[in-house]
């Protein structure tokens, strides 16, 4: 801190009389208050000259005992109340300066503030002296204030009124770009979190190539049975399937930009797992209530976003899987749920990013569309669980299927996908290891739900 | 520029209006400027975006308030010449005298000052001289008190005595004690001069108390 300091006189005393003299608070006879106006246009000079003359106008004048002149002075300096530091400025009397002084830990800067012939009871006068010219010079204050910079210009009003329209102008843009990067931002942020997002995907590839390896080994019998009743349907939705697979092919780039133009108009219905406005929502539904795999096709190219055309024929070889895997549920009564629907419904209600859509789309994650409704928060899911019967041949055969069930959207709920049962007498010695993998995949799903639901969870939170 | 007369009483309402509230201003700060009353019962308040003082007794208040409004009727009719504050010792014998004379133009006119904002300055202005004036004045005695001269025609006086209002806080004709003053000494104050009204203030100072 600066040591403290009195300002001292710079300029003759003749000078400084003239100017008090001059001042127009000034009468000859009587009544003088004297104090320095913020801008002094006469002298062309700053304040801290003019309070210089001022301390050596009172000096000289108090030694030669012509007028009899009180002074108040602004002391400021570092002040200590109550534990806390500030810097106090402060006007007091002559009388009251010494007082002042020793009441401030360290002072900075002592100068006259004023001089007058009567003693001030307040500081009403001083306030009330300069008023008018304060009020007058208000954006010139800094006119003649010591501090200066050279390259400091006042702004043109048109200058103004250009910054002030950009500032109001983003506000809008700036939500949409908010929307536009939510969604931008899941890409990288997919991409970025490419352990997260990747493992998803990874581990969805492994589970789903578990699962169909497991499906392949248990259902030897059934595995052309469930291929064709699985084309079946794959056929059946193939037209479907291939409009959304096709879209889903053309614009994995777009999806993103989709999601950004939902985003802005809150449009139509987004024909694709990217971000969908609430409002394409039941059409949207009813369309893919009817295509599950149309739903995995999507998820599989939504996925292709990010990842590796590698990962895309994994997918591709997922969805083979998947639909085999499928072929016997159609016949159940839950054809209005179809495994990746309800997901992409989420999706398409949720401005979400791809990132979040894929999440969403994990093998487990499936909800019926009338339970989609905003305020139910309970869901129906397929689980893939095994089913042990025996065959006609008398052979106990354990078959893996999709079976829908609710849950809730707590990690609790998604406890319920343990894996399934073993079964404790395999007809053959093979299925000792297909349990094995039934109990990876289970593992794999529980893992995969459990982690799911607490990163549905966050995603939701957002 | 809208010119009217002062038989449009409402415009002489306002002017009216606006000297009883200056001179209210006015009178709180003599009280406190002279110490006739201890500085404790003072509060600072403000008027004309400036601090003033003003006094927190009620009785005081309702006084100088009742004065006023007595007051204000003649200002309106142009018939008040002087409004003025005695501070008078113990004897009653006055000691100070705060002269506030009041007139009026002929055409009273707004011109582009229709916020009064110049009236406003030059109110501002007054008040100012006021709080320094006692660095030509000497301390009053002990247990001075003060009292509100009002200078009219005769006819207005007899006027007076018809206003209810006046009769409720009845005035009497001021003894000539209190009205002239032996040698006194004349120190203006400030003039202000507007096209409302103008006010020459200024001070009649007893020569016993300040030579």
């Amino acid at each position: 801190m600066a040591e403290s300091h009195t300002w001292g006189p710079c300029q003759p005393s003749q000078t400084v009389s003239n100017v008090i003299q001059n001042h127009p608070h000034y009468l000859p006879f009587n009544v003088l208050l004297f104090k320095p106006p913020p801008v002094n246009e006469s002298m062309g000079s700053s304040q801290c000259v003019y309070f210089r003359m001022l301390y050596h106008y009172l000096d000289q004048k108090r030694k030669e005992g012509s007028a009899r002149l009180h002074a108040t002075y602004l002391v400021s300096g570092k002040f200590v109340e109550n534990g806390t530091t500030s810097h106090k400025v402060s006007v007091v009397r002559e009388d009251q300066l010494e007082d002042a002084k020793s009441k401030m830990s360290l002072t900075v800067s002592v100068h006259v503030y004023s001089v007058q012939k009567a003693v001030l009871k307040d500081s009403g006068p001083l306030y009330s002296a300069d008023y008018d010219a304060v009020k007058e010079n208000l954006r010139n204050c800094s006119r003649y204030s010591a501090i200066r910079c050279a390259d400091a210009v006042p702004r043109s009003s048109a200058e103004v009124l250009q910054a002030c329209e950009t500032t109001q102008a983003p506000p809008p843009e700036t939500e949409q770009i908010k929307a536009n990067h939510s969604n931008l931002a899941s890409k990288p942020t997919s991409k970025q979190p490419k352990g997260i997002m990747g493992m998803f995907a990874n581990k969805n590839v492994s589970k789903n190539q578990d699962s169909s390896k497991e499906i392949k080994l248990e259902q030897k019998d059934d595995a052309p049975v469930v291929e064709t009743s699985k084309t079946k349907p794959a056929a059946k939705t193939n037209p479907v399937s291939n409009f959304f697979g096709k879209q889903a092919a053309k614009k994995p780039d777009k999806s993103i930009k989709e999601e950004v133009e939902i985003a802005r108009t809150s449009s139509s219905v987004v024909e694709k797992p990217s971000s969908p406005p609430p409002k394409a929502e039941t059409p949207v539904k009813e369309e893919l209530a009817k295509d599950a795999v149309v739903e995995k096709d999507i998820r599989s190219k939504t996925k292709r976003l990010e990842h590796s055309d590698s990962e895309e024929e994994k997918s591709e070889s997922r969805r083979m899987k998947r639909r085999r895997i499928k072929k016997p549920e159609p016949d159940s009564s839950d054809d209005e749920v179809i495994p990746d629907s309800p997901p992409r419904l989420q999706e398409k209600r949720d401005p979400s990013p791809i990132p979040e859509i894929q999440v969403k789309k994990e093998p487990v994650a499936v909800s019926h569309s009338d339970e989609l409704s905003d305020c139910k928060r309970r869901k129906r899911r397929r689980v893939l669980k095994s089913c042990t019967f025996v065959d006609d041949e008398g052979c106990i055969v354990t078959e893996k299927g999709y079976e829908s069930e609710s849950y809730s959207e707590t990690e609790d709920d998604f406890k319920v996908s343990k894996p399934t049962p073993k079964n404790p007498n395999p007809p053959k010695p093979s299925t000792g290891k297909k349990e094995e993998e039934k109990k990876k995949k289970a593992a794999a799903a529980s893992n995969k739900s459990t982690k799911q639901a607490s990163i549905t969870g966050f995603f939701q939170k957002k | 520029m809208t010119t009217l007369t002062r038989q449009d009483l409402n415009f002489g309402q306002v002017v009216a209006d606006i000297l009883c509230e200056f001179l209210e201003v006015a009178i709180h700060l003599i009280l406190y400027v002279r110490e006739v009353y201890p500085s404790g019962i003072f509060q600072k308040r403000k008027k004309y975006n400036v601090p003033v003082q003003m006094s927190c007794h009620p009785e005081l208040n309702q006084y100088i308030h009742d004065t006023l409004h007595c007051v204000k009727p003649l200002i309106e009719k142009n018939d008040a010449e002087k409004v003025v504050v005695v501070i008078m010792d113990k004897e009653h014998h006055p000691v100070e005298r705060f002269v506030f004379e009041i007139s009026q133009p002929p055409l009273l006119s707004i011109s582009s000052d229709t916020l009064l904002s110049h009236v406003e300055q030059l109110l501002r202005a007054v008040i100012l001289k006021i709080s320094v004036c006692d660095a030509v004045l000497e301390n009053n005695p002990p247990g001075c008190t003060f009292t509100v001269l009002v200078h009219t025609r005769e006819a207005a006086t007899r006027n007076m005595e018809k206003v209810q209002v006046i009769k409720d806080f009845p005035w009497i004709v001021a003894d000539e004690q209190e009205v002239h003053m032996q040698e006194p000494r004349l120190i203006p104050l400030k003039t202000m001069t507007s096209d409302i009204v103008k006010v020459s203030n200024g001070m009649v100072l007893c020569e016993d108390y300040n030579t």
